[in-house]
């Protein structure tokens, strides 16, 4: 019944029939660009392909697919979540105490991390459907909160005695050159692209964003879906930040920046290249994945290529700019006048 | 209409949604000037208006934005490019003073242009757009400085950095004016009624034949402005052209405004609740630091202010909503 009220095509891309619609769609777009620039870069630098430099940009891909994963569940509502850096410092320096400090078994201290993400994440959340204001000034608030209170208790000291379990675990190859990291983003997109595709409760939080009022008349709990997405979001942010945490080799209350705002950028790269769109409703799993993807394709290689580390985030700006820009001109060709009434 | 004047000009004041906001204050500063005699010595006076000079540019940069129901991500990357450029110019290229921090408002009228512009051009969500300007003017600040600062700043700029006539420092010429100037714009120009119009309701503010284009442009421009003007003061406030300064703008910019009574969603700001917040903002900080107490306090209470701001504006709309139906 939930399908045929809300239509999976509604909100997330329907695989497409025939060849045509294939090629057209965003996620073919972003692989070739991506193809064209690995062979571009692969070609001016023989160091690209070579076992090391893949090992590393497969450690850095994975982490910055679940930065945006974190993020891409909030856009799914219409919301977003500038507190992602935020929570993940927050729950990392969480699960470095309890490791380093507390002793705690690594397992359970890296579920408690996420749960204690998650529940930042809940707290977004809460406050949102509560106070009925924007999650863009709950987030800002929150970010400004968590970091206040991590840093507060940590006193800005790292955790630079972790179990080498947990290091060495981030240190795996997988084929002497995949970071076992990937995999672990990739078990991510497996479970996302269930929830969103095949389950009713991704549905759910699809027609929530699509129409909140519209879902709220059908009977769905759009604030419930707001609180799941949030929720969602704080896990995953702290399994992007644990991961992170296993590259740097220590739990840094600076690794995201001043309160948490250095990971906002990659965050809202990936999800927008990848189609996702920031008013909700429409969601592209692979697309945040491949968009992820570019991002890291695209710095690695400009870096491999000497220019300067600076100037890669002013021309990582400038691909949001255009990522933007391209999906509200495409938004225009497509535009049907049936659609609009509907 | 029988009422004297003078009790007309009580009622308005009595009308007015700061007067809270400008009790909280005098009781905070009573509070303080009782328990800590440091309070009130010209030293801490000075510090205080230091601090609430650069603070309340930021913030204005950022009402003018939330006036026209836009937000402005990248106030602290455009206030740190201009201090950069104003550096800069001044030790590589050797320009004089003047020029220099002339080029440095035109950078920063630039940015603002360039963000309006592309949000309305693009009709996307000013966030996305000025999250992206922000990592390209970012990126343009660490490209030209290499995350070095530049030392060799002008004697006259430190000189005016420095000067204060007993309590007051001399660089609190640059906002009073700054203030003046946007509350004239905000409540007695056409342009202003305007940005307020296109804030509140877009397509009526159309319909009645206002140029949203020239209202959005305007008000980027003018954020940019004030975002420059505070990147320039910090300069000399510093006395070295940093690369990280507006790094930690964008809390302090929103928290302002929004304890000051300006609704997000466009329409309605209010420049002396604004000032009033960056009051507030400002005795907190010396407060903390009066009080022996962890600076890294500030970061939790300036987020716990925006959420409670936030709620007790939210509060009044219900109220209001209430008795507007009852």
């Amino acid at each position: 019944m939930a399908s045929e009220a809300f239509p999976a095509s509604r909100g997330v891309k329907r695989y497409a029939f025939g060849w045509q619609s294939f090629l057209a769609s965003n996620e073919v777009g972003l692989l070739a660009v991506i193809a064209v620039f690995a062979l571009v870069f692969a070609y001016a630098n023989p160091g690209f392909t070579s076992p090391f430099n893949l090992y590393a940009l497969s450690r850095v891909l994975a982490i910055d697919v679940v930065i945006g994963f974190s993020m891409m569940v909030v856009l799914v509502t219409g919301g977003l979540n500038l507190a992602v850096g935020s929570i993940a410092v927050s729950a990392v320096m969480v699960g470095g105490y309890l490791m380093q400090v507390a002793g705690l078994p690594i397992p359970l201290a890296v579920v408690l991390a996420i749960a204690f993400g998650t529940l930042l994440g809940w707290i977004n959340g809460f406050l949102t459907v509560r106070m009925r204001v924007h999650s863009f000034i709950v987030t800002l608030a929150t970010m400004s909160i968590f970091f206040g209170a991590m840093i507060l208790a940590t006193q800005a000291d790292a955790f630079n005695e972790l179990p080498r379990a947990f290091i060495g675990f981030g240190k795996e190859r997988v084929f002497g050159f995949v970071s076992i990291l990937l995999f672990v983003a990739l078990a991510v997109w497996l479970g996302l692209m269930v929830v969103f595709h095949l389950t009713g409760l991704g549905r759910e939080l699809l027609a929530a964003g699509a129409s909140p009022a519209a879902a709220r008349i059908s009977g769905l709990r759009v604030d419930r879906a707001t609180i799941i997405c949030h929720s969602l979001s704080g896990g995953l942010a702290t399994l992007a930040g644990l991961m992170l945490t296993m590259r740097n080799g220590a739990a840094l209350p600076s690794m995201a920046g001043h309160i948490g705002s250095d990971w906002l950028l990659p965050a809202f790269l990936a999800p927008v290249l990848g189609g996702t769109l920031l008013t909700g409703g429409v969601v592209s799993v692979t697309g945040t994945l491949l968009g992820a993807t570019l991002v890291t394709v695209l710095t690695n290689g400009l870096l491999q290529l000497q220019i300067g580390e600076f100037w890669v985030q002013l021309f990582l700006g400038l691909v949001l700019l255009l990522a933007v820009t391209l999906n509200s001109l495409r938004r225009a060709f497509t535009w049907r006048p049936h659609r609009a009434a509907s | 209409m029988a009422s004297p004047p003078g009790s007309l000009v009580i009622k308005s004041i009595l009308r007015q949604d700061w007067l809270g906001l400008l009790l909280v204050v005098v009781l905070a500063i009573a509070g303080l000037a009782l328990s800590q005699p440091n309070f009130l010595s010209s030293f801490n006076i000075y510090v205080l208006l230091l601090g609430f000079s650069l603070s309340v540019l930021i913030a204005l940069a950022q009402m003018v934005i939330i006036a026209i129901g836009q937000m402005n991500l990248s106030v602290g990357a455009i206030g740190g490019l201009a201090a950069i450029s104003f550096a800069g110019l001044m030790e590589v290229v050797g320009l004089p003073v003047p020029l220099a921090a002339l080029a440095g408002l035109a950078i920063g009228i630039l940015c603002g242009c360039l963000n309006g512009w592309i949000t309305h051009t693009t009709g996307l969500s000013a966030f996305i757009i000025t999250l992206a300007t922000l990592s390209i003017f970012k990126g343009l600040n660490l490209g030209i400085t290499e995350a070095q600062p530049f030392y060799d700043i002008a004697p006259a700029v430190k000189a005016f950095g420095n000067a204060r006539m007993g309590p007051i420092p001399v660089m609190l010429v640059a906002p009073v004016i700054a203030i003046i100037a946007v509350w004239v714009l905000m409540n007695r120009t056409v342009l202003g009624r305007q940005m307020l119009a296109v804030g509140g309701n877009p397509n009526a503010a159309e319909l009645s034949g206002i140029s949203i284009r020239r209202a959005v442009v305007a008000a980027h421009a003018i954020s940019g402005l004030l975002a420059a003007l505070a990147g320039m003061l910090a300069v000399a406030r510093l006395q070295l052209g940093q690369p990280t300064i507006g790094d930690d703008w964008l809390i302090i910019s929103f928290a302002a405004p929004v304890i000051g009574g300006a609704v997000l969603a466009g329409g309605h700001v209010s420049v002396i609740g604004t000032c009033l917040g960056v009051v507030i903002v400002t005795l907190i900080n010396n407060a903390l630091v009066l009080y022996g107490i962890d600076p890294f306090f500030v970061q939790l209470l300036l987020g716990a202010l925006i959420l409670a701001a936030v709620g007790i504006n939210r509060y009044h709309e219900v109220q209001e909503q209430a008795r507007r139906f009852a």
